[in-house]
Protein backbone atom coordinates (compact mmCIF):
# COMPACT_ATOMS: atom_id res chain seq x y z
CA UNK A 1 0.00 0.00 0.00
CA UNK A 2 2.84 2.32 0.94
CA UNK A 3 4.45 1.70 -2.42
CA UNK A 4 1.28 2.61 -4.26
CA UNK A 5 0.89 5.84 -2.27
CA UNK A 6 4.55 6.72 -2.85
CA UNK A 7 4.11 6.07 -6.57
CA UNK A 8 1.00 8.24 -6.69
CA UNK A 9 2.77 11.03 -4.81
CA UNK A 10 5.70 10.86 -7.23
CA UNK A 11 3.28 10.90 -10.15
CA UNK A 12 1.61 14.02 -8.78
CA UNK A 13 4.98 15.70 -8.34
CA UNK A 14 5.87 15.15 -11.96
CA UNK A 15 2.57 16.40 -13.39
CA UNK A 16 3.35 20.15 -13.07
CA UNK A 17 6.67 19.58 -14.86
CA UNK A 18 4.88 18.10 -17.86
CA UNK A 19 2.35 20.90 -17.75
CA UNK A 20 5.09 23.52 -17.78
CA UNK A 21 6.82 21.86 -20.79
CA UNK A 22 3.59 21.61 -22.76
CA UNK A 23 2.72 25.22 -22.06
CA UNK A 24 6.10 26.47 -23.34
CA UNK A 25 5.81 24.21 -26.38
CA UNK A 26 2.39 25.60 -27.18
CA UNK A 27 3.68 29.16 -26.86
CA UNK A 28 6.61 28.36 -29.17
CA UNK A 29 4.35 26.68 -31.72
CA UNK A 30 1.93 29.60 -31.63
CA UNK A 31 4.81 32.01 -32.30
CA UNK A 32 6.01 29.93 -35.24
CA UNK A 33 2.47 29.62 -36.66
CA UNK A 34 1.95 33.39 -36.32
CA UNK A 35 5.22 34.06 -38.15
CA UNK A 36 4.30 31.61 -40.91
CA UNK A 37 0.80 33.11 -41.33
CA UNK A 38 2.18 36.63 -41.41
CA UNK A 39 4.70 35.92 -44.18
CA UNK A 40 2.24 33.69 -46.07
CA UNK A 41 -0.57 36.22 -46.19
CA UNK A 42 1.88 38.87 -47.40
CA UNK A 43 2.88 36.57 -50.25
CA UNK A 44 -0.72 35.78 -51.17
CA UNK A 45 -2.02 39.34 -51.03
CA UNK A 46 0.88 41.01 -52.80
CA UNK A 47 0.75 38.45 -55.60
CA UNK A 48 -3.02 38.88 -55.91
CA UNK A 49 -3.54 35.13 -55.60
CA UNK A 50 -7.28 34.76 -55.92
CA UNK A 51 -7.41 31.14 -54.76
CA UNK A 52 -7.56 29.92 -51.17
CA UNK A 53 -4.42 28.38 -49.68
CA UNK A 54 -3.73 27.81 -45.99
CA UNK A 55 -0.55 27.14 -44.03
CA UNK A 56 0.10 24.91 -41.03
CA UNK A 57 3.15 24.20 -38.92
CA UNK A 58 3.86 20.56 -38.15
CA UNK A 59 6.24 19.48 -35.38
CA UNK A 60 7.29 16.41 -37.33
CA UNK A 61 10.67 16.54 -39.02
CA UNK A 62 9.39 15.67 -42.49
CA UNK A 63 6.48 14.35 -44.53
CA UNK A 64 5.63 10.68 -44.10
CA UNK A 65 6.80 8.48 -46.96
CA UNK A 66 4.08 7.70 -49.53
CA UNK A 67 1.68 10.30 -48.08
CA UNK A 68 0.03 12.67 -50.55
CA UNK A 69 1.16 16.27 -50.90
CA UNK A 70 -1.53 18.31 -49.12
CA UNK A 71 -0.61 21.36 -51.20
CA UNK A 72 -2.13 19.49 -54.15
CA UNK A 73 -5.02 17.71 -52.46
CA UNK A 74 -6.26 20.22 -49.88
CA UNK A 75 -4.38 23.39 -50.86
CA UNK A 76 -2.92 23.24 -47.37
CA UNK A 77 0.80 23.91 -47.11
CA UNK A 78 2.51 22.06 -44.29
CA UNK A 79 5.75 23.50 -42.92
CA UNK A 80 7.62 20.67 -41.25
CA UNK A 81 9.91 21.38 -38.33
CA UNK A 82 12.86 19.70 -40.01
CA UNK A 83 12.84 22.36 -42.73
CA UNK A 84 11.74 25.20 -40.48
CA UNK A 85 14.87 24.73 -38.38
CA UNK A 86 16.95 25.82 -41.38
CA UNK A 87 15.05 29.10 -41.69
CA UNK A 88 16.76 32.20 -40.39
CA UNK A 89 15.19 35.18 -42.12
CA UNK A 90 11.68 36.01 -43.33
CA UNK A 91 13.10 36.03 -46.88
CA UNK A 92 14.03 32.36 -46.52
CA UNK A 93 10.67 31.48 -44.96
CA UNK A 94 8.95 33.28 -47.84
CA UNK A 95 11.12 31.33 -50.32
CA UNK A 96 10.08 28.03 -48.78
CA UNK A 97 6.38 28.91 -48.85
CA UNK A 98 6.42 30.56 -52.28
CA UNK A 99 7.55 27.27 -53.84
CA UNK A 100 4.63 25.49 -52.22
CA UNK A 101 2.19 28.22 -53.27
CA UNK A 102 3.28 27.68 -56.88
CA UNK A 103 2.54 23.96 -56.50
CA UNK A 104 -0.82 24.57 -54.84
CA UNK A 105 -1.79 27.01 -57.59
CA UNK A 106 -1.26 24.29 -60.20
CA UNK A 107 -3.86 22.16 -58.39
CA UNK A 108 -6.52 24.78 -59.20
CA UNK A 109 -5.92 24.59 -62.97
CA UNK A 110 -7.38 22.25 -65.51
CA UNK A 111 -10.16 19.71 -65.79
CA UNK A 112 -12.02 17.88 -62.99
CA UNK A 113 -11.39 20.68 -60.49
CA UNK A 114 -7.66 20.58 -61.09
CA UNK A 115 -7.39 16.84 -60.41
CA UNK A 116 -5.64 16.04 -63.70
CA UNK A 117 -3.10 18.85 -63.34
CA UNK A 118 -2.42 17.85 -59.73
CA UNK A 119 -1.71 14.29 -60.84
CA UNK A 120 0.65 15.61 -63.51
CA UNK A 121 2.51 17.76 -60.99
CA UNK A 122 2.84 14.78 -58.66
CA UNK A 123 4.03 12.46 -61.45
CA UNK A 124 6.21 14.94 -63.29
CA UNK A 125 7.73 16.49 -60.22
CA UNK A 126 11.11 17.02 -61.94
CA UNK A 127 9.70 19.48 -64.44
CA UNK A 128 7.46 21.26 -61.97
CA UNK A 129 10.25 21.49 -59.43
CA UNK A 130 11.98 23.96 -61.76
CA UNK A 131 8.70 25.76 -62.47
CA UNK A 132 7.99 26.12 -58.74
CA UNK A 133 11.48 27.50 -58.14
CA UNK A 134 11.00 30.12 -60.85
CA UNK A 135 7.48 31.08 -59.76
CA UNK A 136 8.78 31.37 -56.19
CA UNK A 137 11.28 33.99 -57.39
CA UNK A 138 8.43 36.00 -58.98
CA UNK A 139 6.26 35.71 -55.86
CA UNK A 140 9.09 36.89 -53.63
CA UNK A 141 9.85 39.92 -55.78
CA UNK A 142 6.16 40.92 -55.92
CA UNK A 143 5.87 40.64 -52.13
CA UNK A 144 8.98 42.72 -51.49
CA UNK A 145 11.28 39.88 -50.42
CA UNK A 146 14.75 39.25 -51.82
CA UNK A 147 14.60 36.47 -54.47
CA UNK A 148 18.16 35.38 -53.69
CA UNK A 149 16.66 33.78 -50.59
CA UNK A 150 15.37 31.00 -52.89
CA UNK A 151 18.99 30.13 -53.68
CA UNK A 152 19.95 30.21 -50.02
CA UNK A 153 16.98 28.09 -48.98
CA UNK A 154 17.64 25.42 -51.62
CA UNK A 155 21.38 25.47 -50.99
CA UNK A 156 20.81 24.85 -47.28
CA UNK A 157 18.11 22.21 -47.44
CA UNK A 158 18.44 20.07 -50.57
CA UNK A 159 21.05 17.33 -50.78
CA UNK A 160 23.20 16.79 -53.87
CA UNK A 161 22.59 13.42 -55.51
CA UNK A 162 25.03 11.75 -57.90
CA UNK A 163 22.78 11.93 -60.97
CA UNK A 164 19.21 12.75 -61.89
CA UNK A 165 18.65 10.74 -65.07
CA UNK A 166 16.22 8.28 -63.51
CA UNK A 167 15.24 10.41 -60.56
CA UNK A 168 12.00 12.30 -60.00
CA UNK A 169 14.05 15.26 -58.80
CA UNK A 170 16.62 17.49 -60.47
CA UNK A 171 20.17 17.74 -59.24
CA UNK A 172 20.24 20.54 -56.68
CA UNK A 173 23.16 22.21 -58.47
CA UNK A 174 21.02 22.39 -61.65
CA UNK A 175 18.09 23.87 -59.77
CA UNK A 176 20.32 26.49 -58.18
CA UNK A 177 21.89 27.40 -61.52
CA UNK A 178 18.46 27.78 -63.16
CA UNK A 179 17.21 30.01 -60.36
CA UNK A 180 20.38 32.11 -60.60
CA UNK A 181 19.91 32.42 -64.37
CA UNK A 182 16.26 33.40 -63.91
CA UNK A 183 17.21 36.15 -61.47
CA UNK A 184 20.08 37.29 -63.73
CA UNK A 185 17.73 37.87 -66.68
CA UNK A 186 14.53 38.97 -64.95
CA UNK A 187 15.64 40.74 -61.81
CA UNK A 188 19.27 41.80 -62.35
CA UNK A 189 18.88 44.66 -59.85
CA UNK A 190 19.04 42.13 -57.00
CA UNK A 191 22.46 40.99 -58.20
CA UNK A 192 23.74 44.51 -58.87
CA UNK A 193 22.78 45.71 -55.38
CA UNK A 194 23.37 42.37 -53.76
CA UNK A 195 22.31 42.39 -50.11
CA UNK A 196 23.47 38.81 -49.74
CA UNK A 197 27.05 39.35 -50.85
CA UNK A 198 28.25 39.07 -47.24
CA UNK A 199 26.02 36.11 -46.49
CA UNK A 200 28.06 32.96 -45.88
CA UNK A 201 25.43 30.64 -47.38
CA UNK A 202 25.29 32.75 -50.55
CA UNK A 203 29.07 32.75 -50.78
CA UNK A 204 28.97 28.97 -50.43
CA UNK A 205 26.58 28.84 -53.39
CA UNK A 206 28.93 31.05 -55.42
CA UNK A 207 31.84 28.79 -54.53
CA UNK A 208 30.03 25.60 -55.53
CA UNK A 209 28.54 27.01 -58.73
CA UNK A 210 31.63 28.41 -60.46
CA UNK A 211 31.39 26.03 -63.44
CA UNK A 212 27.66 26.57 -63.93
CA UNK A 213 28.05 30.33 -63.68
CA UNK A 214 30.75 30.18 -66.35
CA UNK A 215 28.24 28.47 -68.65
CA UNK A 216 25.73 31.21 -67.91
CA UNK A 217 28.33 33.91 -68.66
CA UNK A 218 28.92 32.22 -72.04
CA UNK A 219 25.17 32.22 -72.73
CA UNK A 220 24.98 35.95 -71.97
CA UNK A 221 28.08 36.66 -74.09
CA UNK A 222 26.77 34.76 -77.11
CA UNK A 223 23.20 36.09 -76.59
CA UNK A 224 21.89 32.55 -76.88
CA UNK A 225 18.27 31.76 -76.00
CA UNK A 226 18.83 28.02 -75.70
CA UNK A 227 18.67 26.17 -72.39
CA UNK A 228 22.07 25.78 -70.75
CA UNK A 229 23.10 22.23 -69.93
CA UNK A 230 24.02 22.73 -66.28
CA UNK A 231 25.89 20.16 -64.21
CA UNK B 1 -6.43 6.75 9.45
CA UNK B 2 -3.17 8.39 10.46
CA UNK B 3 -1.58 7.10 7.29
CA UNK B 4 -4.43 8.55 5.25
CA UNK B 5 -4.06 11.98 6.90
CA UNK B 6 -0.28 11.80 6.48
CA UNK B 7 -0.70 11.03 2.78
CA UNK B 8 -3.13 13.90 2.30
CA UNK B 9 -0.79 16.30 4.12
CA UNK B 10 2.20 15.14 2.13
CA UNK B 11 0.24 15.53 -1.09
CA UNK B 12 -0.82 19.04 -0.13
CA UNK B 13 2.75 19.90 0.82
CA UNK B 14 4.22 18.52 -2.37
CA UNK B 15 1.78 20.34 -4.60
CA UNK B 16 2.47 23.71 -2.92
CA UNK B 17 5.36 24.57 -5.28
CA UNK B 18 3.00 24.00 -8.20
CA UNK B 19 0.62 26.59 -6.85
CA UNK B 20 3.62 28.82 -6.36
CA UNK B 21 4.51 28.55 -10.04
CA UNK B 22 0.95 29.19 -11.06
CA UNK B 23 0.62 32.17 -8.71
CA UNK B 24 3.88 33.78 -9.78
CA UNK B 25 2.57 35.75 -12.77
CA UNK B 26 -0.22 37.41 -10.77
CA UNK B 27 1.80 40.50 -9.69
CA UNK B 28 2.78 41.01 -13.33
CA UNK B 29 -0.87 40.95 -14.33
CA UNK B 30 -1.69 43.57 -11.70
CA UNK B 31 1.21 45.68 -12.91
CA UNK B 32 -0.10 45.54 -16.46
CA UNK B 33 -3.56 46.59 -15.34
CA UNK B 34 -2.22 49.74 -13.69
CA UNK B 35 -0.16 50.73 -16.73
CA UNK B 36 -1.60 53.05 -19.34
CA UNK B 37 -3.22 51.22 -22.21
CA UNK B 38 -1.09 51.81 -25.29
CA UNK B 39 -3.05 51.30 -28.46
CA UNK B 40 -0.98 49.91 -31.31
CA UNK B 41 -1.29 51.91 -34.50
CA UNK B 42 -2.77 49.89 -37.34
CA UNK B 43 -0.47 50.14 -40.33
CA UNK B 44 -2.09 51.04 -43.62
CA UNK B 45 -1.67 48.20 -46.08
CA UNK B 46 -0.28 48.91 -49.55
CA UNK B 47 -3.38 47.27 -51.05
CA UNK B 48 -7.14 47.34 -50.53
CA UNK B 49 -9.17 44.74 -52.39
CA UNK B 50 -12.57 45.92 -51.12
CA UNK B 51 -13.96 47.06 -54.48
CA UNK B 52 -15.42 44.44 -56.81
CA UNK B 53 -15.77 46.77 -59.81
CA UNK B 54 -13.62 45.48 -62.64
CA UNK B 55 -13.09 46.31 -66.28
CA UNK B 56 -12.26 43.45 -68.67
CA UNK B 57 -9.60 44.35 -71.22
CA UNK B 58 -9.59 42.17 -74.33
CA UNK B 59 -6.24 41.80 -76.05
CA UNK B 60 -4.86 39.96 -79.06
CA UNK B 61 -1.23 39.21 -79.83
CA UNK B 62 0.46 41.15 -82.65
CA UNK B 63 2.90 38.39 -83.68
CA UNK B 64 1.76 34.79 -83.00
CA UNK B 65 4.13 32.78 -80.81
CA UNK B 66 4.81 29.11 -80.09
CA UNK B 67 7.00 27.15 -77.71
CA UNK B 68 8.15 25.01 -80.68
CA UNK B 69 11.72 25.70 -81.74
CA UNK B 70 13.07 27.37 -78.59
CA UNK B 71 12.67 30.90 -79.95
CA UNK B 72 10.97 32.19 -76.81
CA UNK B 73 12.69 33.03 -73.55
CA UNK B 74 11.63 34.12 -70.11
CA UNK B 75 11.51 37.89 -69.68
CA UNK B 76 10.87 38.40 -73.42
CA UNK B 77 8.64 41.39 -74.22
CA UNK B 78 5.64 40.73 -76.43
CA UNK B 79 3.24 43.15 -78.07
CA UNK B 80 -0.55 42.96 -77.87
CA UNK B 81 -3.26 45.19 -79.24
CA UNK B 82 -6.55 46.14 -77.62
CA UNK B 83 -9.33 44.33 -79.53
CA UNK B 84 -12.19 46.70 -78.78
CA UNK B 85 -12.85 50.08 -77.18
CA UNK B 86 -12.81 49.66 -73.43
CA UNK B 87 -14.93 51.78 -71.10
CA UNK B 88 -14.46 52.52 -67.43
CA UNK B 89 -17.49 54.13 -65.78
CA UNK B 90 -18.94 55.16 -69.16
CA UNK B 91 -15.76 56.92 -70.24
CA UNK B 92 -13.45 55.62 -72.95
CA UNK B 93 -10.50 54.15 -71.18
CA UNK B 94 -8.65 52.34 -73.97
CA UNK B 95 -9.06 52.77 -77.70
CA UNK B 96 -9.23 49.79 -80.05
CA UNK B 97 -5.79 49.08 -81.53
CA UNK B 98 -3.77 50.50 -78.63
CA UNK B 99 -0.49 48.60 -78.31
CA UNK B 100 0.23 47.00 -74.94
CA UNK B 101 3.48 45.37 -73.88
CA UNK B 102 3.67 42.26 -71.72
CA UNK B 103 6.38 39.85 -70.64
CA UNK B 104 6.80 36.11 -70.68
CA UNK B 105 6.91 35.26 -66.99
CA UNK B 106 7.60 31.54 -67.18
CA UNK B 107 7.94 28.96 -69.93
CA UNK B 108 7.23 25.30 -69.31
CA UNK B 109 8.39 22.95 -72.03
CA UNK B 110 6.28 19.95 -73.03
CA UNK B 111 7.25 16.72 -71.35
CA UNK B 112 6.79 12.98 -71.27
CA UNK B 113 3.47 11.37 -70.32
CA UNK B 114 1.62 13.95 -72.40
CA UNK B 115 2.55 16.97 -70.27
CA UNK B 116 1.71 20.06 -72.30
CA UNK B 117 3.96 23.08 -72.77
CA UNK B 118 2.83 26.26 -71.07
CA UNK B 119 3.37 29.99 -71.52
CA UNK B 120 2.68 32.23 -68.53
CA UNK B 121 2.34 35.92 -69.39
CA UNK B 122 2.36 38.84 -66.99
CA UNK B 123 3.46 42.44 -66.45
CA UNK B 124 0.94 43.92 -68.90
CA UNK B 125 1.71 47.62 -69.30
CA UNK B 126 -1.73 49.17 -69.74
CA UNK B 127 -1.60 52.97 -70.16
CA UNK B 128 -3.23 54.82 -67.25
CA UNK B 129 -3.11 51.90 -64.82
CA UNK B 130 -0.86 50.78 -62.00
CA UNK B 131 0.39 47.15 -61.87
CA UNK B 132 -1.35 46.75 -58.49
CA UNK B 133 -4.72 47.43 -60.18
CA UNK B 134 -4.40 44.61 -62.68
CA UNK B 135 -5.06 40.90 -62.38
CA UNK B 136 -2.93 40.15 -65.35
CA UNK B 137 -1.53 36.65 -65.26
CA UNK B 138 -2.50 34.77 -68.42
CA UNK B 139 -1.63 31.14 -69.03
CA UNK B 140 -1.78 29.32 -72.36
CA UNK B 141 -1.30 25.57 -72.46
CA UNK B 142 -0.65 23.16 -75.28
CA UNK B 143 -2.64 20.00 -75.86
CA UNK B 144 -2.79 17.88 -72.73
CA UNK B 145 -2.29 14.35 -74.02
CA UNK B 146 -2.52 12.66 -70.65
CA UNK B 147 -6.17 11.93 -71.42
CA UNK B 148 -4.88 9.52 -74.06
CA UNK B 149 -1.67 8.46 -72.32
CA UNK B 150 -3.06 7.30 -68.97
CA UNK B 151 -5.85 5.03 -70.31
CA UNK B 152 -3.42 3.42 -72.79
CA UNK B 153 -0.81 3.02 -70.07
CA UNK B 154 -3.28 1.27 -67.74
CA UNK B 155 -4.64 -0.91 -70.55
CA UNK B 156 -1.13 -2.05 -71.48
CA UNK B 157 -0.02 -2.66 -67.90
CA UNK B 158 -1.00 -6.33 -68.22
CA UNK B 159 1.91 -6.80 -70.67
CA UNK B 160 5.13 -6.20 -68.70
CA UNK B 161 7.04 -3.00 -69.60
CA UNK B 162 4.80 -2.17 -72.56
CA UNK B 163 2.71 0.32 -70.55
CA UNK B 164 5.87 2.26 -69.78
CA UNK B 165 6.35 2.97 -73.49
CA UNK B 166 3.58 5.56 -73.23
CA UNK B 167 5.98 7.62 -71.11
CA UNK B 168 7.57 8.74 -74.36
CA UNK B 169 4.41 10.45 -75.64
CA UNK B 170 5.03 14.17 -75.27
CA UNK B 171 2.46 16.89 -74.67
CA UNK B 172 1.52 19.54 -77.21
CA UNK B 173 3.27 22.86 -77.76
CA UNK B 174 1.65 26.04 -76.49
CA UNK B 175 0.68 28.57 -79.12
CA UNK B 176 -0.81 32.04 -78.89
CA UNK B 177 -2.48 32.77 -82.20
CA UNK B 178 -3.54 36.16 -83.56
CA UNK B 179 -7.23 35.26 -83.14
CA UNK B 180 -6.82 34.22 -79.47
CA UNK B 181 -8.62 36.59 -77.12
CA UNK B 182 -6.71 37.34 -73.93
CA UNK B 183 -8.78 38.91 -71.15
CA UNK B 184 -7.15 40.66 -68.23
CA UNK B 185 -8.96 42.62 -65.54
CA UNK B 186 -8.48 46.20 -64.40
CA UNK B 187 -9.77 47.14 -60.93
CA UNK B 188 -9.82 50.98 -60.98
CA UNK B 189 -10.66 51.33 -57.27
CA UNK B 190 -7.75 49.24 -56.03
CA UNK B 191 -4.73 51.15 -54.75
Amino acid sequence: MKKIITFLVLLLCTTPVFAATTSSDITKETEIQTRIDSVAVKLLNNNKITKRIIFAYDKRAKKKALSTDKALTKRQIIIYDGLYQHIQTDDELAAMMAREIATAMKSYDGSFGGWIDSAQVALGSKKFETVSDKRAVDYLVNAGYNPLAVIIFINKTCPQKRHDTFSRHNLTSKRLARVYEYITFKYPQYLENNEYINNEYYQNFLLTSVENRKKLEKKIRTKSTKDVDYE
Amino acid sequence: MNKFIATLLSLAFLTLPTYGIEMAPIPEVEAIETEEVVTEEVKELPYNYESTYKVPIKLGIVEPITTKGETLYEGQTLQFKVLQDTYCRRKTFLKKGTIVNAKIETLISSGMNGFPAEIILGNFEIPGTKPSQLVDTYTKKGQNRCYIVYPIKWALTIIPFVGSLTNFIKGGHARIKAKDEIVIYYYPDWK
